[in-house]
């Protein structure tokens, strides 16, 4: 089989074509050399403007002339054509023709333009440059094997779930981005897995699944992994800043703001992880909403969205589904269902035909459900996590009013034919999450300082209800565990760190914390651990990140010198089945006696390891202390020639330094009516006390017996002990 | 001075001058080429020592004055002016029976300098950065040294032996040793620079207590609305204060429960 005949959709036209195929020199009757010889000599080759176009329609001489004016109209839009060619055979045309343009650069834009047009049902052209040709013949008929590759073996990839006490990982960078760590998650204290300096330029991801930590570097990415994280595969695209990895982990899409050329799109590329092919090139004008192809959940397919057009690809042939992209004016956002190969996408008012949100079933383009919204501002497109359900939160200026008012509309995706129900609210929305895997959702609206945090649930029988409302809060942040239920309110930056963790079954506030300036709040992918941060990168000093359980209580506070970014290791999904799931839920009992066992004994032995340790501390501190001690003792005749024999060892050691001190107190002014006679009786306490402040004599001066009382209180002044009162009670009670 | 009869006080005005504490009379002034750093009396209260920093030209020196010597005040004449060519002392103690001068440099390094002949008895780099406090325990065996490397550090006053490391992760400008239990109290603060990213936090500048013999923290008291330049102990160990760069000094006295505490043992 010819390598050219693959550029070719296979039809009998082509068949037929490649069948008349003869070398190169039968292209070139001898009118048009002369013609081509004729022009004056151009910096570029005159091959190099010449395209090749096939699956013209054979016609006889009667029709030519209208085939020539439509050939011309149609390529013409890409240059001046300065000459053409309709090879003939049996008086009909062959079915390819040639053309040459004025400039190179015209011939690339009819290729990459009228390629693949559909002139009518039987004759979609195939355009191409003369010059490809040549290339392609030139590849030797000889089919070579290519070499075998050895099977580079790196171990269980997926090791660090065999775990035996269930850790999970998270990976650290520190020393502002110079080293990067492993950690493996424990209560007690992290436990270091691997740690190396300049593992990566600039920042880390974990693929989907957690399979591959990938790397960035200034020649492209890295991909590490197994047991020892080796270096599992490597993507060479210089600049690369971005990635992001297809679901299934067979794909990953890589952008460079380098590497954009016309001929040659390589601003984004995407490349198959096992066999580390780069499968398609793809060009791109601005990075700004990243990632800019979207992934099916399941990696059958990715789209993208350009100016009036949503482009959506499948995998494996990286191939334009259906060959064409969809024409959808003024589309201006999209995404896919998390749990089905279903698009949402929004297109704005035009004239009189209002805004409307379409659910469109792929690959048959169905579209299921589309909604029509009025006054539209602006739309964003909020998936729960297991597409069962789409909130579109749409934002309206109401007809004769000046201000914009925000509706949640909930799509039951589950529910026949999609109903709709509608969620008004009154202030401006500052957050809004779904809970991962339920059919509750939580807001954050108002304006600072006034936050409201609202709790909905989308209910079955067609109702949402609100469940509750918490006002005044220090949030700009949702947070959901992955596995739904709990909740961190956070208000990060500027917010100063404030924490809220939320029990959304009866929607309590578990606890309320801080983590002074954190910039960054991560569950781990079981949902029983929140890790709090302050990165670096925001913040310049108390770099660490803290270790919280999903109820808020304190576990950990690790510093590390300018801490940057902490990302939990993600899990690959569950291999156990809903029943089985359901038999270990039944008989949890049994397993959390023997886990709560196995921590106690662990949490023992630790503060064991602890008692131990400062016991010896303590053992070594006094016998410095004792050996210190002994020697100040013997210098004690020293100290006191060099003091001119005063003893200032301690603080009461010289009797002479003993003084006594009177100290009045005024108490309280009491003015009490006696008859006539109208006495202030004031009531002074007098204090006297010595130097050494050993004592506090404390007696009530009674100024209508003007006499002083008997001494009242004496305390002990160290511990404030009361020793006796007056007339020599022993006293009841300290303060 | 030990009796209380007297005070040495060092300024940037580039001069040490000694007073009487009770009328407030200044008795000797003894000018200088450069800010006076540090100064203190030695044990026996008859000799003084200063030290001046590197400055326009003029080298760090620790000079040594013996007060029972008149001429020595009168013609500005220390008995023993020992310079630090390298790195300029930033704090200086004086040993328990006043034989040396323990002082901390500008690099982390302390040294103890003879107050007799001048020369370096002993040497220990223990800490990475600028020492910027070094104070004594109440009997003169040990000295803790506050560090900008974020460190707090006890010495053996004799023999330099460095017995015990407090972490934190602020440069410590000050550290105490109690009077009366195995703790010491530790003050400190950010660079200069950072001051403003943090400081709409109104009170949350701590003075931190550790355990002596166990290098854990167990208390912080909060108020200091800037970082905390000085913190002591009161002689019986009841109450400790501290000075901060807010301007304020505060005094804390210790709840019954700070005495009865303990960290399981």
């Amino acid at each position: 089989q010819s390598p050219i005949g693959q550029i070719y959709s296979p039809t009998n036209e082509v068949n037929t074509y490649v069948k008349t195929f003869s070398p190169v020199s039968s292209f070139f009757p001898s009118e048009l050399l002369d013609d081509i010889l004729r022009e004056k000599p151009q910096e570029a080759d005159g091959i190099d403007s010449v395209v090749v176009v096939d699956n013209v329609p054979q016609v006889g001489p009667e029709r030519l002339e209208k085939l020539k004016n439509v050939i011309h109209k149609i390529f013409s839009k890409f240059g001046k054509i300065t000459t053409e060619f309709y090879p003939e055979a049996d008086g009909m045309t062959k079915g390819y023709i040639f053309l040459e343009y004025a400039a190179p650069t015209q011939a690339l834009e009819a290729v990459k333009n009228a390629d693949g047009y559909k002139l009518d049902k039987q004759h979609t052209f195939r355009v191409n440059l003369f010059t490809d040709f040549d290339k392609y013949m030139n590849i030797s008929d000889e089919w070579e094997t290519p070499e075998k590759q050895p099977f580079k073996d790196f171990g269980n990839m997926r090791h660090w779930i065999e775990d035996s006490d269930c850790r999970d990982q998270y990976s650290v960078i520190y020393e502002a981005g110079e080293r990067t760590a492993i950690f493996s998650n424990d209560a007690k204290e992290p436990i270091t897995v691997e740690e190396r300096a300049r593992w990566t330029e600039t920042y880390v991801r974990w693929s989907p699944k957690g399979t591959y930590l990938a790397t960035f570097h200034q020649r492209g990415i890295a991909l590490w992994g197994g047991e020892k994280f080796k270096q599992i595969q490597r993507f060479s695209h210089q600049g690369v800043s971005l990635i992001d990895f297809s679901p299934c982990e067979r794909y990953v899409v890589t952008f460079s703001p380098l590497m954009d050329t016309k001929e040659d799109p390589q601003a984004i590329i995407i490349w198959d992880i096992l066999t580390g092919q780069k499968k398609r090139g793809f060009h791109c004008e601005s990075s700004a909403h990243w990632p800019i192809f979207k992934w099916s959940h399941d990696g059958k397919f990715f789209a993208r969205m350009t100016q009036d057009t949503l482009s959506i690809y499948e995998t494996p042939s990286m191939g334009l589904l259906d060959k064409k992209s969809l024409k959808i004016s003024g589309i201006k956002d999209f995404s896919w269902s998390p749990g089905d190969n279903i698009i949402a996408f929004w297109v704005p008012e035009d004239k009189d035909i209002p805004a409307r949100v379409t659910l469109m079933q792929m690959p048959s383009r169905q579209e299921i459900r589309v909604r029509n919204l009025f006054n539209v501002v602006d739309c964003k497109l909020h998936w729960q996590r297991n597409g069962d359900y789409l909130c579109v939160k749409v934002d309206r200026t109401p007809k004769g009013t000046q201000g914009v008012v925000t509706n949640f509309e909930i799509f039951r995706m589950r529910e026949k034919q999609v109903p709709v129900d509608v969620v008004e609210m009154k202030e401006s929305i500052i957050a809004f999450a779904w809970e991962p895997n339920g059919s509750k959702f939580a807001v954050l609206h108002g304006e600072s300082p006034r936050i409201n945090a609202s709790f909905y649930h989308v209910k079955n029988n067609g109702k949402i209800e609100l469940i509750k409302m918490f006002d005044k809060q220090q949030a700009n942040s949702i947070f959901w565990s992955p596995q739904g239920q709990f909740m961190v309110l956070a208000g990060l930056r500027s917010m100063n760190g404030a924490l809220a963790f939320v029990d959304t079954s009866d929607c309590t506030m578990m606890y309320i914390a801080e983590h002074y300036m954190a910039s960054d709040v991560e569950w781990d992918p079981t949902g029983r651990y929140v890790v709090t941060s302050v990165s670096w990168w925001s913040h310049k000093v108390d770099n660490a990140y803290w270790l919280w359980t999903f109820q808020g209580r304190l576990l950990q506070k690790n510093n590390k010198d300018r801490f940057c970014q902490l990302l939990w290791r993600p899990r690959p999904p569950t291999l156990l089945s809903v029943d089985q799931i359901k038999m270990i839920k039944k008989d949890l009992k049994k397993y959390s006696k023997i886990f709560e066992q196995k921590d106690r004994l662990s949490q023992s032995k630790a503060s064991k390891e602890l008692v131990d340790k400062r016991r010896a501390m303590m053992e070594d501190y006094r016998r410095y202390r004792e050996t210190a001690l002994q020697i100040y003792q013997e210098q004690k005749s020293v100290r006191l020639e060099l003091r001119g024999g005063v003893d200032t060892d301690e603080l009461d050691s010289n009797v002479d330094d003993w003084e006594e001190e009177t100290i009045e107190f005024f108490i309280n002014e009491e003015i009490i009516p006696i008859g006539d006679l109208h006495h202030n009786r004031k009531t002074k306490l007098l204090a006297r006390a010595t130097t050494v402040y050993k004592y506090l004599i404390l007696q009530v001066y009674l100024t209508c017996s003007l006499s002083f009382s008997p001494p009242v209180f004496v305390w002990k002044e160290e511990r404030g002990a009361l020793l006796l009162t007056g007339e020599g009670r022993q006293p009841r009670c300290e303060s | 001075m030990w009796d209380t009869k007297n005070v040495l006080t060092g300024s940037a005005d580039n001069s040490c001058r000694l007073w009487d504490c009770e009328t407030g009379k200044q008795l000797a002034l003894l000018h200088t080429n450069s800010a006076v750093r540090t100064c203190g009396f030695d044990f026996s209260g008859n000799i003084i020592m200063f030290s001046t920093d590197k400055q326009m030209g003029y080298q760090c020196y620790l000079n040594f004055f013996d007060l029972r010597d008149p001429q020595q005040i009168d013609d500005n004449q220390p008995y023993l002016s020992i310079p630090c060519s390298d790195y300029k002392i930033t704090s200086a103690v004086w040993g328990p029976l006043g034989e040396f001068v323990i002082a901390g440099h500008e690099n982390g390094e302390i040294n103890q300098f003879s107050a007799k002949s001048g020369e370096i008895l002993k040497k220990a780099k223990e800490h990475t950065k600028q020492i910027n406090d070094i104070q004594t325990s109440v009997d003169l065996t040990m000295f803790i040294s506050a560090s900008k490397d974020n460190t707090a550090k006890l010495f053996d006053s004799t023999s330099l032996d460095h017995i015990k490391t407090f972490k934190t992760e602020r440069p410590v400008n000050s550290a105490a040793i109690s009077p009366i239990m195995d703790h010491v109290v530790m003050g400190g603060g950010q660079e200069a620079m950072e001051v403003t990213t943090t400081s709409t936090r109104i009170g949350k500048f701590e003075a931190r207590f550790f355990h002596a013999a166990y290098e854990e923290e167990f208390g912080r008291v909060k108020g200091h609305f800037g970082p905390i330049n000085c913190v002591a102990f009161h002689p019986d160990g009841k109450s400790y204060s501290s000075g901060g760069e807010d301007g304020y000094v505060r005094i804390h006295y210790f709840d019954p429960q700070y005495f009865d505490f303990e960290l399981e043992a």
